[in-house]
């Protein structure tokens, strides 16, 4: 019993960060309603649209188009690829010949210089950006016309080295991508939140960055970065030891997650979880504790079931579904009530995948294996003979068993 | 140099039993740069137990609701054409299921003007196809993997009496290639047979032509500028 009440314990802590989330994010979309900070009149600073593609994501077509419609005078949008077969290429022309009077510019260049392939992309865009800020933009986001109007204000001010945004999941049109969406419009969204109100940390959500040239030439530039996976944080952490201010904006982006699999959420965040286990370092455990849906189920199955443990589950998951809708609502993300029912279980998915960052270190990314080391330093996966003997195993037995098939 | 054109001529939606409904699925294509697609969904012969389930639980374009499938193909493709640039053309699958393997045979009707039905010869249907000035392919001739009992084999095995009529044939269908066409040297492209999102990823046609319905129907039949991918993300 008082193994019971110890999960209890833990599991009020979670709800009490569950609240902070709440208010936090509350906080944070009422200050971006309001319009706060706006300075008119106000000069619009040119900018170099950096786009980083590979591969298709889910509505490519309309995601680059967004950058097409933005509703600001001096910018020039740069699509980066490794390679001309990069079926995001057919796209990306496909934008550049409907949109002919938009500055737009498609690099197709071959860099291996670091181990990340998104940074790699960006050196070769980068080198053609011909204005003094950049905004480093991923393929999968989605924007409004006034985003870089918004966002560019910031940079109005000389002690903001770098701006960033929040971000929600929009689009869920398969369970692996309600999954998705679920958990960035509540851990993530809320762990930003509370980061940025509570602890004043500086948060940078790789998605969209604003930077001047100057301040990321000052920080060695995308070369030193190169290795990194979360080169996001690393950016955002070296402007701040720079003496500069890192923002996060209020204007909100969607990231478009339709058609997912529930094994690519489970990649991703299998992924994002080894990057903040080597970032976060004991801190990490603290996510664990967070997670009060994983822990209120723990009791039943460490001990034999009882009508107290299941009325701890049946209460925080019922918790944890108005925290989620809560905060859907509040971002405005557009998603039927009745899939924040899997809440619960996305939770307790992710509170499984929390396990694995700390039993390997292995990263599988858009196509390639590295290592992850501290600070999300990446190495390259060593094909070691075993490693090497057990994937002929493997694969010979996948051969064998697709013969039969046939 | 000019690009070929990214097509796939072998596409299902709700109108029979796709899973996704013909503006998303027309939607899909079009946000992942294709030029030519074709929406085929199924008509299939009511002239059995097999056929009959298929009516009952509407897998199947019938006579009463072709004119609605035909005007929202027509609409949607219109959308297509000034968002993305795509060239979306009416089909439909006439899809003769039977027992046996041998006896089943399904064949796309590319531009298709006026409903079809899949309970008469093939003949017959071959001959209504030309007078339309449509396109006809036999699809998944041969066997396929992990399909077993639902190969259609009749028109492959019956090559000689009908291949005068049949414009091209898939060489590939999804992630499955059959050799034997090349083999005969007959006419040939690839498609996914999309039937949900994941089938995107599949083998295509790449078409050296206008984009324009008579050019890649002249392009097809003359089987020159043909060339097949494997369509990968």
């Amino acid at each position: 019993m008082t193994l019971f009440w110890f999960f209890v314990g833990i599991t009020f802590f979670g709800i009490i960060g569950y609240l902070l989330q709440m208010i936090a994010v509350r906080s944070f979309t009422a200050s971006s309603n309001s319009g706060d900070g706006i300075r008119l009149p106000r000069t619009f600073q040119a900018v170099s649209i950096l786009k980083p593609l590979k591969g298709l994501d889910d509505g490519l077509f309309d995601n680059l188009e967004s950058f097409c419609n933005l509703d600001y005078p001096h910018c020039e949008i740069i699509f980066a690829l490794q390679n001309q077969n990069d079926p995001a290429h057919k796209v990306a022309k496909k934008i550049k010949d409907k949109y002919p009077t938009r500055d737009i510019t498609i690099v197709v260049e071959h860099c291996d210089e670091g181990l990340n392939p998104k940074v790699n992309n960006l050196m070769t865009a980068y080198k053609r950006a011909k204005y003094a800020l950049i905004l480093i933009s991923d393929s999968n986001v989605r924007v409004g016309k006034d985003y870089l109007t918004d966002i560019s204000q910031y940079m109005d001010d000389p002690s903001v080295g770098l701006v960033s945004n929040m971000i929600r999941g929009v689009s869920g049109r398969s369970l692996g991508a309600f999954l998705e969406n679920l958990h960035l419009n509540s851990f993530v969204v809320g762990g930003v939140c509370v980061l940025d109100k509570y602890l004043k940390m500086p948060c940078v959500v790789g998605k969209s960055m604003l930077m001047r040239k100057a301040e990321l030439e000052a920080i060695g530039g995308f070369s030193s970065v190169k290795d990194f996976l979360a080169e996001d944080y690393i950016i955002g952490e070296r402007i701040h030891a720079l003496g500069k201010k890192v923002r996060l904006s209020g204007h909100l982006i969607n990231n478009v997650n339709e058609y997912w699999g529930v094994k690519r959420f489970i990649n991703r965040h299998t992924r994002w979880g080894k990057l903040r286990w080597q970032i976060g370092g004991a801190k990490y455990f603290s996510e664990l504790a967070g997670n009060a849906v994983f822990i209120s189920f723990l009791p039943m199955v460490i001990m034999p079931v009882s009508k107290l443990s299941l009325l701890l589950a049946a209460t925080v998951s019922s918790l944890k579904i108005v925290h989620d809708f809560y905060i859907g609502n509040k971002l405005r993300a557009d998603m039927n009530p009745f899939l924040y029912l899997l809440s619960p279980v996305k939770d307790l998915i992710i509170g499984l995948v929390w396990f694995v960052p700390i039993l390997s270190k292995t990263v599988a990314w858009r196509g390639n294996r590295y290592i992850i080391g501290k600070d999300s330093l990446l190495s390259p996966y060593p094909e070691r003979e075993t490693e090497i003997w057990g994937l002929r195993v493997v694969t010979a037995i996948k051969t064998r068993l697709a013969w039969s098939k046939t | 140099m000019k690009a070929m054109l990214l097509c796939d001529f072998h596409i299902h939606t709700t109108y029979s039993d796709g899973s996704v409904d013909l503006r998303r699925t027309i939607n899909l294509f079009g946000q992942a740069g294709f030029d030519v697609i074709a929406i085929t969904d199924h008509v299939v012969n009511g002239d059995n137990p097999l056929g009959k389930l298929a009516h009952r639980f509407k897998f199947s374009v019938t006579a009463k609701n072709f004119s609605t499938y035909l005007s929202h193909i027509k609409e949607e493709a219109e959308k297509a054409q000034d968002k993305y640039g795509m060239l979306v053309i009416p089909g439909i699958e006439i899809t003769k299921n039977y027992l046996t393997t041998d006896n089943s045979a399904h064949m796309l009707i590319i531009d298709v003007q006026d409903f079809i039905p899949a309970c008469i010869s093939y003949e017959e249907i071959f001959l209504e196809a030309k007078k339309q000035k449509a396109l006809t392919i036999a699809c998944h001739p041969h066997y396929m993997s992990g399909k077993g009992d639902r190969d259609t084999l009749f028109l492959w095995n019956n090559r000689e009496k009908y291949a005068r009529y049949i414009d091209a044939w898939e060489i590939a269908n999804r992630d499955d290639v059959f050799n034997v066409i090349s083999l005969q040297k007959y006419p040939h492209i690839a498609n996914s047979d999309f039937h949900k999102p994941k089938h995107l990823y599949s083998w295509k046609t790449l078409l050296n032509c206008a984009k324009d319905i008579n050019s890649i129907k002249q392009c097809i039949k003359h089987n020159k500028g043909v060339a097949l991918t494997l369509f990968r993300n």
